[in-house]
């Protein structure tokens, strides 16, 4: 069980995904709404996941992650996805993300997937 | 379903801004290429697509998919925006908000079906060339996985050497970034000295779902079987790599990744932002209203025993309520750009339907308003903005022929006044025909001929606002609704607010729009007619005069009286309260320029009141917006200055 930052532009999903991941018994760390608010939230919270939306205003999902790997290379960022976009989803594993999940979420997906990561 | 239910109010405030976010930046790539415009139209759309898929609406999110497909071809400039795309997409955006109202009302979209849209959107997009999409997209899994002998040079020393083969899970939709993850989770406890397919085929999709590597590491068996078994990982086989002697087993202390951080207390788990259900808001407000009536009956009630303890207990509740209320009326309050942000929408149809080049420009859009007087209006602006396209801009010919730029002007301005929010429409387009209004008016018998040719310009404009009233030659799809102008002052002056126009023949129009910012409390004065109380908006009142009978004169069946050389009407309430003999004080009240005093016995005293309406068992009462009850629980008529000028 960790302490979960989770990063999506929209409430939905933030509030979609904590209740999974509340259910799978894990804590919420914080919430961010932008790249840059995920960076910033990185560096107070010290998660040990965060769940990184790709699509997002000001900061994208990319660049918050690489601005988290720059504070702390063995972050765990798992990267919310949606089918049609691998591309964005491999340059994000080659940038660091440890995993992905995909959007509409499936609760017992996103858990092991966390799991998983975690125990990495 | 039903789980998520609970994410219903959500999906759809979330959708609301996201689909106003899409129409607003549609509108702005319709002027000009903008790059940012179309990354925030991908994002909204791309949002829109993940929410309504997670709410298992599968006919919105096939919608989203399908316009996402064609913004992220003109996204990254393999397409251009074209006017029939324009169109489409807009048309696309209709459909998502009769989705999202549906989706609001309880349904689930499926009762709107977006086939038609669909289709056209991947028309639209095989023309556009949608093959580069699909090529991206669907990288084939078949080709030939060329095999990487030589994936590091690096100085593998003598550190033991596994043979490992993984495979991924046939279920799995992105089998070559399950690979990329493994691969990467087993690169950081070791070297991996040869991996087939080579890493490169794999991130260029060549990967059918296994692949074998041979790795350098000293982080033992069991810690490289952890790393490579991930999520959707079907199999991972190792063993150690033949011609290579077992080193030192113990070395699994290793190098995973130490914890990130001491995690830090809960301090920083605060909420910032709640989104509260409307209707709960109006409860509290309701329950506030209460509070101040019942602080003015304490007040009261204190005042009339002489109970001198009461009087700090009182002043504390008072100062209470007091922030209470203005927490309240701030709570309240939205920006108007909740309604202003669909205007740029109906401008633009408007002016195509009408064939006519209008440039609109707002202002101001962040001055807020209660949300109870924003509901109210929203229809009349849309009349008035539909209006001073379709009856105010002139056609781009009529306009050069008149010496004017081919493009018309509207302007929407918002501003706060003091106690008011003014809302100005300004068009420079021909003006209100002033001629074409005092004849149509005497066609539908509204005046006479005598009368038509004695009026002002601003009495015939004045005409615009009767009912039945339309200048229209024929009835339009756009402002002909059946809605003339009478129907937005109603609705402006049922906000209590007014609603002013100003014309100048070949120049334009402004409609000027005064709106308090909340309707629920107001200031009033406190009269006293035959012992009867009423009270008045102070906002309406100008002058509080002294009165005597004899100076007031009768002129045909009215009465009106000579102050600072002014001809006042005189407006008895006698039919509503009883002829009072005393009356020895004027309250001089206005509307919209035009003056009328109230002969009253008594001035009681000013009070913030909250205003109730009137039961609809009453029916309309001309001359009373409501009632309000005061602190000794009297009900007291609140007078409608409006309809009695």
């Amino acid at each position: 069980m960790g302490k979960i930052l989770i990063v999506d532009d929209t409430l939905f999903m933030r509030t979609l995904l904590k209740n999974i991941l509340f259910s799978g018994g894990h804590t919420i760390a914080g919430e961010a709404g932008d790249g840059e608010e995920a960076v910033a939230k990185y560096k107070e919270l010290k998660p040990d996941l965060v769940t990184m939306d790709v699509v997002m205003p000001k900061m994208n999902g990319i660049e918050a992650l690489k601005g988290i790997k720059a504070i702390d290379p063995a972050a765990r960022v798992v990267m919310c996805t949606a089918v049609g976009q691998e591309q964005m989803v491999k340059l994000a594993i080659k940038t660091g993300a440890k995993g992905y999940i995909v959007k509409p979420f499936q609760a017992p997906k996103v858990l092991e997937e966390v799991k998983n990561v975690l125990s990495t | 379903m039903s789980e998520f239910e609970a994410y219903r109010g959500l999906f759809v405030a979330e959708s609301r801004e996201n689909h106003e976010n899409l129409v607003k930046n549609l509108l702005i790539i319709e002027k000009g290429p903008n790059q940012d415009a179309i990354d925030e139209i991908f994002r909204s759309v791309h949002t829109l697509k993940g929410a309504s898929a997670s709410m298992g609406f599968a006919d919105m999110e096939r919608l989203c998919h399908a316009m996402e497909d064609i913004f992220q071809l003109i996204r990254s400039g393999s397409a251009e925006m074209s006017q029939d795309l324009e169109d489409l997409l807009l048309g696309c955006s209709d459909v998502l908000e009769h989705m999202i109202d549906d989706v609001e009302g309880g349904g689930d979209t499926s009762s709107l079906n977006p086939d038609e849209q669909v289709q056209a959107l991947k028309k639209m997009l095989s023309e556009l060339g949608g093959n580069s999409v699909k090529k991206e997209k669907t990288a084939p899994a078949a080709a030939t996985p060329v095999a990487d002998t030589s994936a590091t040079s690096e100085d593998t020393g003598d550190l033991p050497l596994y043979d490992i083969s993984i495979t991924v899970a046939t279920e799995c939709m992105m089998k070559d970034v399950r690979a990329m993850i493994a691969i990467g989770n087993l690169e950081a406890l070791g070297t991996i000295t040869t991996i087939n397919p080579s890493k490169e085929a794999i991130d260029e999709g060549k990967f059918d779902g296994s692949l074998t590597l041979r790795i350098a590491s000293e982080a033992g068996e069991d810690a490289l079987k952890t790393a490579a078994l991930g999520t959707e990982i079907a199999s991972v086989e190792i063993k150690p790599a033949e011609k290579q002697e077992k080193k030192s087993e113990d070395a699994s202390s290793g190098k995973k990744p130490a914890a990130a951080g001491a995690p830090s207390p809960d301090k920083n788990r605060e909420i910032k932002n709640l989104r509260v259900d409307i209707t709960q808001l109006d409860h509290i407000m309701n329950l506030v209203e209460d509070l101040v009536i019942n602080r003015g009956r304490l007040k009261q009630i204190a005042e009339q025993h002489h109970i001198k303890e009461m009087d700090e207990a009182i002043a504390m509740v008072d100062r209470s309520v007091s922030d209470l209320q203005n927490l309240m009326m701030i709570i309240r309050m939205i920006p108007l750009n909740h309604i202003f942000n669909r205007l740029p929408r109906v401008v633009r149809d408007v002016a195509q339907y009408d064939s006519k080049e209008v440039e609109f420009i707002m202002e101001g859009g962040e001055t807020e308003l209660d949300r109870s007087v924003m509901d109210g209006l929203n229809d009349p602006l849309l009349h008035l903005i539909r209006n001073a396209v379709n009856h105010g801009i002139e056609s781009p010919e009529t306009r050069e022929a008149a010496g004017k730029p081919r493009k018309g002007l509207v302007r929407l301005v918002a501003r706060r006044d003091r106690d008011n929010v003014i809302i100005e429409l300004v068009d420079d387009g021909a003006g209100i025909n002033v001629e074409k209004v005092k004849l149509k008016a005497v066609e539908k018998g509204l005046i006479t001929q005598e009368a038509a040719e004695t009026l002002t310009t601003d009495e015939a404009v004045e005409l615009l606002f009767q009912p039945g009233f339309s200048t229209a030659d024929k009835i339009t799809d756009i402002s002909g609704r059946g809605v003339g102008l009478d129907v937005v002052r109603r609705s402006i002056e049922s906000l209590k607010g007014t609603i002013r126009v100003e014309t100048t023949p070949g120049k334009g129009s402004r409609f000027e729009l005064l709106l308090p910012p909340t309707m629920a409390i107001v200031d009033v004065m406190i009269v006293k007619i035959n012992g009867k109380r009423l009270a008045i908006p102070i906002s309406s009142i100008i002058e509080v005069a002294n009165f005597k009978r004899d100076d007031s004169h009768h002129i045909g069946k009215g009465e009106a009286i000579l102050l600072r050389d002014e001809v006042i009407q005189i407006f008895w309430l006698n039919d509503m309260v009883g002829a009072s003999l005393v009356c020895e004080i004027l309250i001089v009240v206005q509307y919209q320029k035009k003056k009328c005093c109230i002969p009253v016995d008594l001035v009681e005293g000013q009070q913030e009141v909250v205003v109730k309406p009137l039961s609809h068992f009453i029916g309309t009462t001309r001359g009373v917006s409501g009632v309000t009850i005061l602190g000794d629980g009297d009900v007291v008529p609140v007078l409608d200055v409006n309809t009695m000028v």
